[in-house]
């Protein structure tokens, strides 16, 4: 009787990365990436001629830039948004090449798997938010915020606890968790039906039809892989949507 | 460490949870930032936010914009080019119907002139011919006269002739005549 087995690996092993020198490790070393090769393709793109018909890198970052402006902007800040464009351009972007990693062969590890890139966003948003609320409406920002137009005096208290929690404390926190959580979960996903790929491959077993049913967790694997395409560009749109819902909502309460 | 252990027992396949039989980690969670983490991701977002924010959109964008602009002025010539050709082709065309309607005129004038001149050719020569038929008709007439006069003569002649030779004696050439105008005019 034979009995091979696989330990699956302690969780902070497929997500804690040694430091390649120095305090930097493959999180950051990601996050500079990102941040280079989104740089990079602007400026390559800024360089081409623009009288002629984008193609190539300017074709790609110019259809980004439409994508931000009609798909987000115009659709939630309306016209007065489209300020915002760098800055939800910015977001989109850096989110995105955080998230790809997870799934280009060798790296396999989104960056946004970790709390750090999540959580500054989600703040910086929030700081940004507010920022925006009080420059627009001034002080009325908190009232305007806790108390939505056309609420009962009777209802105050508790619709200003319940909105104060919601607009103050969960919407960051909830921004945090979203993007950390899915791109964490689709990263153990991927991990899981690698080992067990690997581990009915090298089984050592007298049951001749269990090396054959690893194609069961490997057409997994490669399903993830292709829906984990999906969800870093979908994830990386979500957190920019509700980025520039809530920076419309701050500076047109009417809305 | 937490850990699970999956064992391959013949076909049989269970997860073993090996918690109970580790140590407690030293390691924070994992949901705990590193602030390694943070600082190189602050410091990369925040460079690549403000290049974008303050060169590389405003640079892209303003190439978009400048070639926007041109395609709108293009469209904008191009329907005035357009609407150019337009009132030319409408303007031609009713210098067309205009010179239509001056030949059709001219055509029906020269039809109208024609039309007179032929009458009154048609008339002329309806006339000479009138003229010349009646010419003819009282030459005719004279010539039957004449030829009357002489048939009566030489049928009185002959008659008178005639009569003698069977009397012996010559009727009145007045009888006679008067027999024969008589005769004739049966």
């Amino acid at each position: 009787m034979i009995a091979e087995s696989f330990s699956f690996p302690e969780i902070n092993s497929i997500l804690r990365w040694q430091d390649l020198f120095v305090s930097f490790n493959k999180i950051a070393l990601i996050a500079v990436a990102a941040g280079v090769i989104g740089i990079a393709v602007f400026l390559l793109a800024g360089r081409k001629d623009a009288s002629k018909a984008p193609k190539g890198v300017r074709n790609l970052a110019e259809t980004s830039v439409e994508f931000i402006e009609n798909g987000i902007v115009m659709q939630t800040m309306g016209k007065d948004g489209l300020g915002w464009t760098p800055f939800l351009l910015s977001l989109f972007v850096f989110i995105y090449l955080c998230n790809v990693p997870g799934i280009i062969p060798l790296i396999q590890m989104p960056a946004t798997a970790r709390m750090a890139i999540p959580m500054f966003l989600a703040l910086l948003v929030w700081v940004i938010y507010n920022g925006v609320g009080l420059k627009h409406q001034g002080i009325k920002y908190l009232t305007n915020t806790i108390w939505p137009p056309g609420v009962p005096v009777a209802l105050k208290p508790l619709v200003g606890i319940i909105e104060f929690i919601s607009n103050i404390i969960v919407r960051p926190f909830s921004l945090t968790v979203r993007l950390f959580a899915n791109m964490l979960a689709g990263h153990i996903l991927l991990v899981t039906f690698a080992l067990l790929t690997q581990s009915l491959i090298t089984a050592e077993t007298m049951q001749l039809m269990l090396k054959p049913m690893a194609i069961l967790p490997f057409g997994m694997l490669v399903f993830l892989t292709a829906f984990e395409v999906l969800v870093a560009f979908l994830q990386a749109y979500i957190f920019t949507i509700l980025t520039a819902v809530y920076i419309g909502g701050a500076a047109h309460p009417e809305h | 460490m937490h850990s699970a252990v999956v064992h391959l027992h013949g076909s049989l396949v269970h997860l073993v949870s090996a918690a109970a039989e580790e140590t407690v980690s030293k390691d924070p969670g994992p949901i705990v930032p590193e602030l390694k983490e943070l600082y190189w991701s602050i410091g990369s977002f925040v460079v690549f936010a403000l290049l974008m924010r303050f060169w590389l959109f405003p640079k892209l964008k303003k190439g978009m914009d400048a070639r926007y602009e041109g395609i709108r002025s293009a469209h904008e010539s191009a329907d005035a080019e357009r609407s150019s050709a337009r009132a030319e082709v409408a303007d031609y065309e009713a210098q067309v119907a205009a010179i239509k309607a001056e030949a059709a005129r001219e055509v029906e004038a020269a039809r109208s002139t024609l039309e007179a001149e032929r009458q009154a050719k048609l008339t002329e020569v309806n006339a000479k011919l009138s003229a010349q038929r009646a010419a003819a008709a009282a030459e005719a007439q004279a010539e039957r006269e004449a030829s009357r006069d002489q048939i009566h003569s030489a049928v009185a002649d002959v008659a008178g002739l005639a009569g003698e030779l069977a009397t012996g004696r010559r009727p009145s050439a007045d009888v006679v005549t008067k027999v024969v105008s008589e005769v004739m005019a049966r």
